[in-house]
């Protein structure tokens, strides 16, 4: 057992041949201990698809490496769930059947009675063919097998985009209580922040296919302060994410180097803002695990 | 830690590709059996009455006019035609379902990302995908070949308009070398299915495969073999003698040179007799495949088919194992 979920070291992914190649991921690195619920955020095309289907094993890196559960991706392919955005099942397979052949493809660690439990939820006639499901019933379909399959690490893209509130309260629970009895990292991809606040404990936000911010949601937020100050305010040496001057005020988010002054009005930002702030600043520098040991050293 | 959950067992894929592709497994087999059926009736009743419409003619051929039953000859003509390409069609049917159903439509659907997430590697996935058609397609294509043959052994030498052995069509339709050609059709349609992301461009793709493969074995076949050589004295004036597979044809002059596709493209016997005293030629040649040589132009050229479809099959693996591990997970 190791205490690290997944480690990613200079992490690229290009994509196309020369001349036309294009940089899904570059220069990736961040760790997420295991047992976290990670959120990964970052606008349509940042990567996100990609780091997921990389620690999956699904797609081979261009440069560096990621480990998975310790070891390699294909080595941990048996322990890793997945759920992709777009939820492919078998059409032709009832849901009964898709269960069943998750027990056959799963030997040895596959949890039929969780399985069940998440397609009970939904009301669900087993019987049903799973090309005459909606959206969401397949979402639940999907989580279903990949929650049967009992992960150490259960990874997911976009998981809750189909589901309607009610269905998207009920299976996070589902997941959250997996992650609680089991110790089950998890790892979801959203681009929606708000749905994401509440879970998860940890965030990897990803730009431009580069890791901005990574590490712990509360670690994160401490970090950074709102303030506002007079609008000739030198905001040095913290350093700025983001500012803008209305009248005679400066609003800026801030990483403060030291305290700050304490005229300045401040406050905690929320995830929404901090995560905002990044992504509007593609030149604010950058907040991976390596970076703030730098800053507590 | 989970693996104690339940005892491990073996990983069941076999049932699953059966399962999901059972449609394609009951149209294959009503196929194998109706064209076996076919070919049955072909090699017994419709032969032995075109035969025996044969015998009729040919036993009052010199006494005008007689009664024989022309419609059993052309019924055996017609029958024996469309199964012959039938038998043809069977490689570009296996390229075409393997590169758009078997492989191409599971990558196309995202569903071959869902069987690599399971408790198996894609390798796995994919030789247990290709090992269950393999079998499949070997019985089939060599049972349709089988009778295939048999039913030309049974008009050979008592139907007048049987096809010559070496007729390509009844040449490819009653080898191995169809046999070898489907099992290639199956592995060139898995290869372009995992690289071309929509299943419509890899059916077209397997298909092009296939055909590709076909002529170019089949522009190699005569040279697979030593041919033998037939020489006919210039004066009976009948042209290169010999039936096979022809390789060259031409004559020889007086010299003993030989001049290869001498073709008289005149008129007149006349003209035809100047132009090969011209060529000052004693006698015609033919360099050809004999019927004896059926079986090793066949073992031949199915060994060279079978010899590219390993070659398809290593890259096709290297080419998803390469795609799917990182460089350092030499453990898959």
């Amino acid at each position: 057992m190791t205490d690290t979920a997944i480690e990613a070291d200079a992490l690229a992914k290009r994509f196309g041949r020369l001349g036309r190649a294009t940089w899904a991921l570059r220069d990736c690195s961040f760790r997420l201990p295991a047992g976290r619920v990670c959120a990964v955020v970052g606008p349509n095309g940042a990567g996100k698809s990609t780091l997921l289907a990389l620690a999956a094993g699904l797609t081979a890196p261009t440069g560096g490496t990621v480990t998975v559960l310790g070891t390699t991706p294909g080595a941990a392919r048996a322990r890793v769930g997945f759920v992709a955005q777009d939820k492919p099942l078998y059409p032709q397979l009832s849901i009964a059947e898709t269960l069943r052949m998750g027990a056959d493809l799963n030997p040895g660690h596959w949890d039929a009675a969780a399985a069940q439990r998440v397609v009970a939820g939904g009301d669900l006639d087993p019987k049903k063919r799973i090309r005459s499901l909606s959206g969401g019933q397949r979402t639940r379909v999907a989580l279903a097998l990949a929650l049967g399959k009992r992960p150490e690490l259960l990874l997911m893209d976009e998981p809750m985009a189909d589901l309607d509130p009610l269905a998207r309260h009920e299976l996070m629970g589902v997941l959250m209580a997996q992650a609680a009895e089991h110790g089950t990292t998890i790892v979801m991809s959203s681009h929606v922040v708000a749905e994401l606040e509440d879970s998860c404990d940890h965030l990897l936000l990803i730009g431009e296919g580069r890791v901005r911010l990574a590490g712990e949601i509360d670690e994160l937020l401490e970090g950074h302060a709102r303030v506002s100050a007079p609008a000739q305010s030198d905001l040095s040496p913290h350093t700025v994410i983001e500012s803008r001057t209305t009248g005679r005020q400066v609003s800026a988010l801030v990483r403060p180097v030291g305290t700050l002054r304490a005229d300045w009005q401040g406050g905690t930002p929320s995830l929404e803002e901090l995560v905002l702030s990044y992504l509007r600043n593609p030149e604010a520098p950058a907040l991976t695990p390596a970076k703030s040991e730098e800053f507590s050293a | 830690m989970s693996a104690a959950l339940t005892a491990p067992t073996r990983v069941h894929l076999t049932r699953w590709v059966v399962r999901l592709h059972r449609p394609a497994l009951y149209l294959w087999t009503a196929l194998i059996l109706a064209l076996a059926a076919a070919l049955l009736w072909l090699a017994g009743p419709l032969a032995d009455a075109a035969a025996e419409a044969w015998q009729r003619y040919n036993a009052c051929a010199d006494m005008g006019p007689c009664a024989y039953d022309q419609d059993a000859i052309l019924r055996y003509k017609d029958y024996y035609e469309y199964a012959t390409y039938a038998v043809l069609a069977v490689p570009f049917l296996v390229a075409a379902w393997s590169g758009a159903s078997l492989i191409g439509r599971e990558v196309e659907n995202g569903t071959a990302r869902l069987a690599w997430t399971q408790g198996l590697s894609p390798v796995r996935w994919l030789a247990t995908k290709l090992a269950l058609p393999a079998l499949l397609v070997t019985v089939g294509t060599g049972a349709l070949v089988a009778l295939h043959r048999h039913a030309w052994v049974a008009g050979d030498g008592r139907i007048d308009t049987a096809k010559s052995w070496s007729d390509f069509a009844t040449f490819y339709a009653s080898g191995p070398v169809v046999v070898a050609l489907a099992l290639t059709g199956l592995v060139a349609g898995a290869l372009i299915g995992l690289r071309r992301a929509s299943s419509f461009g890899a059916l077209g793709g397997g298909l092009c495969v296939t055909a590709f493969l076909w002529f170019g074995i089949h522009l190699l076949i005569p040279h697979l073999w030593s041919t033998v050589t037939k020489v006919t004295p210039m004066a009976h004036n009948v042209g290169p003698s010999g039936n096979g597979i022809s390789v060259t044809q031409g004559v020889i002059t007086a010299t003993g040179a030989r001049i290869a596709d001498a073709h008289c493209t005149a008129d007149t016997t006349a003209q035809c007799q100047a132009y090969y005293a011209d060529l000052d030629a004693v006698s015609w040649f033919n360099d050809y495949h004999p019927a004896a040589h059926y079986w090793p132009l066949q073992w031949i050229a199915t060994g060279i088919l079978l010899a590219v479809t390993a070659l398809l099959t290593v890259v096709t693996f290297r080419g998803l194992r390469r795609r799917t591990t990182t460089p350092e997970g030499a453990a898959v």
